[in-house]
């Protein structure tokens, strides 16, 4: 179940050399209920959509597949990490 | 608060120097302490080469040289990429494989089973990528 959870969190750091620099902190899973919702209902979309199809003898009726991966996609880009640093910036950008 | 923001604001109080002089020194503070110092590259912890065995979880990316860059990517993004590929409805995979043929990079990703998903990332492991660019900077990008 864990590999469909969307990110929880993203962690956004710049800090410049003669700056304050500044950190953003993205709290996603305060927009997961909102998120859940949308996706049930697409599911109901696309589970009709396949149903539909396969009675009328589509070869294509993956479409509520298709949204359960694409969720996998989202939940898989947890753990990606950037640092970067060009003359005196340097940013973080973490997902989590 | 720290020490140096309650002896600036001592200073203050006391009269030693002026607001416009507080509010100066409170500001070269602020820029060491308000916000938390990224880590710096090349990211401590993170392996400099391919793995020699087991089963690779993330690919990195760094680039060395003028620019610094450290891009670590779970491989379970491109696994689950892979199996997506498999989904995607037929008319809409002719128009990636036309794009992608138009870019230069023809290859069918109707090609790519389901099951040779987890060969493929196995044999990541022995993928090594450097890349010398004009600039001087170094790019090398590896699975571990």
């Amino acid at each position: 179940m864990s590999a469909y959870l969307p990110p929880l969190v993203i962690d956004v750091r710049v800090k410049e050399e003669d700056s304050r620099g500044f950190r953003i902190w993205l709290p996603l899973f305060l927009l997961w209920p909102l998120f859940f919702i949308l996706l049930a209902l697409a599911l109901v979309g696309t589970l009709i959509a396949d149903f539909v199809l396969l009675l009328g003898g589509a070869r294509y009726h993956h479409h509520t597949l298709l949204v359960l991966r694409s969720l996998g996609l989202l939940a898989a880009a947890r753990g990606t990490h950037v640092r970067a640093n060009n003359d005196g910036t340097r940013v973080n950008v973490d997902i989590y | 608060m720290n020490e140096d923001r309650k002896r600036i604001l001592g200073m203050l109080a006391e009269g030693k120097i002026t607001a416009d002089e507080a509010e100066m020194l409170l500001d070269s503070i602020g820029t060491e302490t308000d916000v938390p110092a990224p880590t710096p590259t090349p990211s401590a912890g993170w392996p400099t080469g391919p793995s020699a065995s087991g089963t690779p979880k993330f690919m990195y990316v760094k680039v060395t040289g003028k620019d610094q860059v450290d891009v670590k990517i779970p491989l379970a993004l491109l696994r689950t990429g892979l199996k997506l590929t498999s989904l995607i409805p037929p008319q809409a995979m002719e128009q990636i494989n036309t794009s992608m043929s138009e870019a230069g990079m023809s290859f069918d990703l109707n090609n790519i089973k389901p099951e040779d998903i987890e060969d493929i990332i196995q044999s990541l492991r022995e993928m090594e990528v450097n890349v010398k660019s004009a600039d001087g900077d170094d790019i090398k990008v590896f699975c571990a």
